[in-house]
């Protein structure tokens, strides 16, 4: 039934007041000539309400005439009425346009990409190759297609095994999947010696393959000999064997860094001061909304995004971004001796830290103090370390 | 022949109901169900508020409480109150509203 109402409303309807003599006459009349009526009450014993379709409505002149009924329309009623109402109206046909427009542009663009089944590190590399095809948020989906930025995709990185790319309504899935790295293969064919990559003294050796040319608490130099290669038989007649060595050197490595202690630091201080500015963003872009120029010379940005979260969790690419902008003067400050040995021992070990190779393990600190040539303190910070120091080096023939 | 033939005619007659035609009287032979050939009503009624009136010729009389309908079996009265006709076609029509009774030959 509510379809049939559906139908009518779709079509239009009028509801007319039959009035006459004969209202029966005219039901049957009407019956008769395929026209649909419904829904009729009687009002008083000389009229009727009905209603009828609009195809109805124009067949029924003669109905009316056979019956000697007068028909008068009461209410129209049904969608072509509604929509009548607006043929005039230009600014909402465009609107709707619009409407359409926007509708079918968004439903046809790329609103995000969802990167599944890789390590986070890869992801920028990922995102590399989609650049270098302007493949983002914000384009055509028709441009797309996922088989290519598939293969591109497995080409262009190393260490995947397999990439596949779905569009799936408006998201963009990129399912990747990692390659194990392959097994270090050691050329046994070939020989090698084990050298001291650098200074130390030696704590534990594990040799593996090889002859043993040092020994545990043995003083290293760069470069020396460790392990040879070349295994020499107890009876020189039968000559040598030259092999591959293998092991661990584990020794204590030693690295250093010294500098003057500086009485003066320049130090930054924030005045408190903040200037906000507020982005629109859409996608990628984004428009100023307020605020000018950052009035200071010297300024530290936080930014802060304010994404708008659509339902069912979904990110919507439109946002408000806000930059803190806050004003920071330098002043020198004169430190008390104790204030400037802190200050200078922290920039050498943070100097250190980035020279200590990466399977290095720090077992001890030195910090010592002295007076240098020129009047001034000096700080010397030595890190005592545990690392392999073992480097292969072919055995010469 | 032309007497056997006469007097099947007429021990039909006394049978059938008025108005039986010879498709009605094949469709009876084969036992095709009344309302599926011929043109004899056939009344549903829809729980108390919904009367459905199949082959029926026309409305003789329409008022609040009665309504009153030809069909080629005679007529049909229907009273009640706020009766009213939800949809008429040309093979059918629906009659709505609080139904008390539905007559033959009123």
């Amino acid at each position: 039934m509510f379809l049939v109402h559906l139908w009518n409303y779709i079509r239009g309807y009028v509801i007319i007041i039959v009035t006459g003599k004969s209202v029966e006459r005219f039901i049957n009349i009407c019956s008769k000539r395929q026209i649909l009526l419904w829904d009729i009450v009687r009002v008083d014993a000389e009229s009727a309400t009905m209603k009828a379709s609009l195809r109805g409505f124009r067949l029924m002149r003669p109905a009316a005439k056979k019956s000697g009924c007068r028909v008068h329309i009461k209410e129209k009623c049904g969608l072509p009425f509604f929509l009548y109402r607006f043929k005039r109206r230009k600014g909402f046909k465009l609107g709707l346009l619009i409407f359409a427009a926007l509708l079918i542009l968004s439903a046809s663009i790329i609103w995000d990409i969802e990167i599944i089944g890789c390590k986070p590190e890869m992801i920028p590399q990922v995102m590399n190759v989609l650049n270098v095809d302007n493949i983002g948020r914000g384009s055509f989906k028709m441009r797309l297609n996922p088989k290519n930025i598939a293969t591109k995709l497995a080409l262009n990185i190393d260490g995947i095994a397999w990439a596949g790319v779905e569009i799936k309504g408006v998201k963009l899935f990129i399912t990747i999947k990692d390659s194990i790295d392959a097994p270090v293969l050691i050329k046994n064919n070939e020989s090698f010696n084990i050298v001291a990559e650098r200074d130390g003294l030696i704590k534990s050796m594990e040799i593996y393959a090889g002859n043993p040319l040092a020994k545990e608490g043995e003083t290293v130099k760069k470069g020396q000999v460790l392990v040879s290669g070349r295994l020499e038989s107890k009876n020189p007649e039968f000559g040598s064997r030259d092999i591959h060595a293998l092991g661990k050197i584990i020794a204590r490595t030693w690295y250093e860094n010294s500098q003057p202690v500086s009485m003066v630091h320049t130090k930054r201080l924030k005045t408190g001061e903040i200037h906000e500015t507020v982005y629109l963003r859409f996608l990628d872009s984004r428009l100023k909304i307020s605020g000018g120029d950052v009035p200071y010379e010297m300024f530290e940005t936080v930014t802060v995004e304010k994404p708008i979260t659509g339902p069912f969790g979904l990110k919507l690419p439109v946002g408000l971004t806000v930059e803190k902008n806050s004003e920071i003067i330098e002043k020198q400050v004169d430190l008390t001796l104790e204030e400037a040995l802190a200050v200078t021992t922290e920039t050498i070990k943070n100097d250190l830290m980035k020279m200590l190779p990466k399977d290095c393990r720090i077992v001890d600190e030195i910090v010592k103090q002295y007076n240098g040539d020129n009047d001034k303190v000096y700080i010397q910070v030595v890190f005592e370390c545990e690392e392999d120091i073992a480097g292969l080096v072919p055995v010469l023939q | 022949m032309k007497r056997g033939i006469y007097r099947l005619k007429g021990a039909k007659k006394d049978k059938k109901e008025p108005g039986e035609s010879l498709g009605e009287r094949l469709a009876r032979l084969f036992e095709i169900p009344g309302d599926v050939y011929g043109n004899r009503p056939k009344v549903t009624a829809i729980g108390r508020g919904e009367v459905l009136v199949e082959n029926f010729r026309g409305i003789m009389d329409f008022q609040n409480g009665i309504i009153r309908i030809n069909t080629n079996n005679g007529i049909i009265k229907v009273t009640g109150d706020d009766l009213t006709i939800r949809e008429i076609t040309n093979e059918e029509i629906i009659i709505g509203g609080k139904i008390s009774n539905i007559d033959y030959d009123a």
